[in-house]
């Protein structure tokens, strides 16, 4: 039983903050939460706040009948109402920080999705570990799942002749003007207007590859194959396609998308919150964005734990980076195991001027025949994952774990994980995961968080040091 | 930096109510900057900058759409953040319908002050100059400590009734003591009558009982108010006003939020038509709803903002609608 602490719920997470109220041995504040008919926001605090501390728990993760910028201002408004109400200190707990991932991939640079443009031998029957998986898109017949490739294989040859030979020829023009969509989006991927500035690719004649891949302008007109439909839904599916169509940078300017991660501090801070909580930042840079402090946990704990505890024989599998950006992250947990290294790069130098949009993913240390346990931070739309999933099952690991954070599982993430190579999804419950459980199943694993969060909470309550959950095993 | 630099108006446009800003570029003779909104799988916000806004004058349109209040809000402040990261000159956020402008005091214990905190959210993304239109309550802008344009519906509204109806046929009637003094402004500005309906309001989005007070009979009732949520209020109030004797009822609301089921409340009343203007998106709602009409808006703002830029007086349109 801890005196004087309030633990406040919003919406997004309601398992969370019964267990987090559990562990803490506290009722968890009597509020209204909803929305009026209008949209706008409605939050009563029934109970008395004065004097108090209180905890805020808020996950950023769109869900539970609202959507993310709804939770988000629900969160801001019941900091500014606890702030008026005279609480003596607001604390905001964020398992999972929204805003917090600059979008690098599959986001291009300038915030588009990167489609990846393999070099695929079209001969080879194997599947290549580039090519994504077809997955369904909003109002059309569910595909069935692709299983290892052969039918890929096909489709990728259909493409290739239909697609590569138009956009090379559309985009020809293009090569050499970079960012500038002067082809006109393709309705495509549509996706950003960014890609279309992919002109390049095009011209190489090896890409064109699956549905997934920037034809660019190459697919339009194919509607009739399933590698066409396939390629109308993208990573990230935007809303409103005719919209983005229409939109092209002005000429000779290179467009750039804004980072909301320091407004959603700013914000946070200027409701009135006096200090944050939260898990495993994307970047650990975000921060440096507060001006009150902030208590970054780590889930690395746990993750630890469950390799020693569930991967039979953990000593002789590998810990693989999907990308040079998590390595840190998963040399930290290889080390302390005293377990291999491996990691996936992503080569992404020009060889050609022409080249330059083209990626490779490759593989550096040996896999062959051993378990791999892919570590990252957040699974969103799971695309850095399943194609890591890939390389290493083409190079011969005999199963793959992922192990991640956050689980955010977004757009088409879940059918595209059950149709990887993946054996086993390992995530928090950093935000309801219910919902995915339903849908993935045995696939995946949920790690409970809430007793690290009602720690952090009860020493940062007593003023204790929380550092000892740093490095706790 | 030399004075003849070019410091032009960029009008930049959030999703909630492109029609709006469209009509007030064209007003301007600009083109609305090319930027695009969009939302990740993830649902988070994304905002994409298609020119330069470095050393502009820019204005950001963005109402709030029934229902979407917070995603524009949302959208709005990453715009805004955006275009200061982008160095722009000054950035003036056009918020035609303020939202959260109800939650503007602490009625019961540990209410919160939305009102507020959307104005320090505002000014900490960056905004240096706010244009609205018919604030709930006038006194947010007190809350904020940039500058507040706000901009009245009342003169289109004046307009409109010298248009369609004889003043002296006309009694102006206001919803709710809340609105006596908008609706006895316009009653002053027309020199016609004026009544006033008292209600009691148990709990919010519920009507409670009303009282007429002052005559409306064998009159044309123009009922007079700043917002149309849910319109049960209007509704009511109209029932009333017929059963005082009055010819006829209309509503002359600013901004016609209509939320739930606002559109069948209507078609059902005996409210012979609601003016609203379109500060708000109504996407189909003209459709739906028969008795709807709309003002056009956005030559005030179109106006306000050309002022704006120039440096050039607002007051004018404060009694003055432009044709």
């Amino acid at each position: 039983m801890v005196r004087n602490i309030v633990i406040l719920g919003g919406n997004s997470h309601p398992k969370l903050v019964d267990s987090l109220c559990n562990i803490l041995g506290v009722p968890a504040c009597n509020r209204v939460l909803g929305r009026f008919e209008c949209g706008e926001s409605r939050c009563e605090i029934k109970d008395s706040v004065r004097g108090k501390d209180v905890y805020i728990i808020q996950t950023g993760f769109g869900g539970n009948g609202a959507k993310l910028n709804d939770h988000f201002m629900d969160l801001c408004i019941m900091i500014s109402a606890c702030k008026t109400g005279s609480a003596r200190r607001v604390t905001a707990v964020l398992p999972l920080f929204p805003y917090s991932r600059q979008p690098d991939l599959p986001y291009h640079k300038a915030g588009a999705p990167l489609y990846k443009t393999p070099s695929v031998d079209s001969s080879k029957k194997d599947y290549t570990f580039e090519s994504v998986p077809a997955t369904p898109g909003p109002g059309l017949p569910k595909s069935a799942g692709l299983t290892n490739g052969t039918e890929l294989t096909s489709r990728l040859k259909s493409t290739l002749t239909n697609g590569t030979g138009p956009s090379a020829a559309a985009n020809g023009k293009s090569t050499g003007e970079g960012y500038f969509p002067v082809n006109g989006v393709d309705d495509t991927k549509g996706a950003n207007g960014v890609n279309g500035a992919n002109g390049v690719n095009g011209v190489n004649g090896v890409n064109g590859v699956n549905g997934y891949v920037n034809g660019i302008n190459g697919h339009r007109g194919h509607s009739s194959s399933v590698s066409s439909q396939s390629a109308k839904y993208t990573t990230h599916d935007y809303e409103n396609v005719s919209l983005i169509t229409s939109f092209q940078a002005r000429p000779g300017y290179k467009q750039w998308v804004a980072q909301a991660g320091t407004l959603v501090a700013n914000l946070l801070t200027c409701a009135g919150a006096d200090h944050v909580i939260t898990m495993d930042l994307h970047d650990p840079q975000v921060q440096g964005f507060f001006d009150v402090p902030v208590d970054n946990l780590y889930g690395r704990p746990l993750l630890k734990r469950y390799i020693t505890q569930n991967i039979p024989d953990y000593k002789s599998a590998i810990i693989v980076s999907p990308d040079a950006g998590g390595a840190k992250r998963a040399t930290a947990i290889a080390d302390s195991l005293e377990m291999d290294f491996a990691l996936i790069h992503k080569e992404r130098r020009p060889t050609k001027i022409t080249d330059r949009q083209n990626a490779s993913m490759m593989l550096v240390g040996n896999v062959a025949d051993r378990v791999c346990i892919l570590l990252d931070d957040i699974v969103d739309t799971g695309n850095t994952l399943t194609r890591a999933a890939k390389l290493l099952k083409r190079e011969g690991a005999t199963k793959i774990y992922a192990l991640l954070t956050h689980g955010v599982f977004s757009g088409d993430a879940i059918s595209r994980i059950n149709a990887s190579a993946l054996d086993k999804v390992i995530v928090t419950n950093s935000v309801p995961q219910d919902e995915h459980k339903a849908l993935l199943g045995p696939k995946l694993e949920v790690l409970d968080i809430s007793p690290i969060f009602g720690e952090a909470i009860r020493r940062v309550h007593h003023g204790e040091s929380i550092s000892v959950l740093f490095n706790f095993d | 930096m030399s004075a003849e630099m070019a410091n032009e108006v960029k009008l930049i446009s959030g999703r909630s109510h492109p029609e709006l800003s469209d009509k007030i570029a064209k007003r301007l003779g600009i083109e609305v900057a090319r930027t695009i909104s969009l939302n990740y799988s993830n649902q988070e916000t994304s905002f994409t900058v298609g020119e330069s806004v470095r050393d502009e004058d820019v204005f950001i349109i963005q109402s709030t759409a029934t229902g979407d209040v917070n995603e524009g809000l949302m959208e709005l402040l990453i715009i805004i953040s955006a275009c200061r990261t982008a160095s722009a000159r000054r950035i003036t956020a056009v918020i035609p319908n303020f939202p959260y402008a109800r939650q503007d005091k602490k009625d019961k214990s540990r209410a919160p002050i939305s009102a507020r905190l959307v104005a320090n959210m505002l000014q900490t993304a960056g905004a240096n100059h706010i244009v609205t239109v018919d604030l709930h309550a006038s006194q947010i802008q007190g809350f904020f400590s940039v500058p507040v344009d706000n901009l009245y519906a009342e003169p289109s509204f004046l307009r409109y009734i010298r248009e369609n109806f004889n003043p002296e046929d006309c009694v102006i009637v206001s919803p709710d003591a809340g609105g006596a003094k908008r609706a006895t402004s316009i009653a002053d500005h027309l020199k016609t009558a004026f009544a006033l309906i008292h209600k009691e309001r148990p709990r919010p989005n519920v009507v409670g009982r009303m009282v007429l007070v002052g005559s409306v009979e064998d009159k044309v009732a123009i009922l007079v108010d700043d917002m149309a949520d849910t319109c049960g209020t209007l509704v009511k109030a109209a029932a009333v006003l017929k059963e005082n004797g009055a010819k006829s009822v209309l509503a002359l609301v600013t901004h016609g939020i209509l939320s739930g089921n606002a559109i069948e409340t209507l078609n059902g009343s005996c409210l012979s038509a609601l003016i609203v203007t379109n500060t708000v998106p109504l996407g189909d709602k003209v459709e739906r709803c028969p008795k709807l009409r709309v003002i056009d808006i956005s030559p005030t703002i179109a106006e306000a903002i050309r002022r704006t830029h120039n440096g050039e007086s607002v007051s004018y349109l404060f009694t003055h609608a432009p044709v």
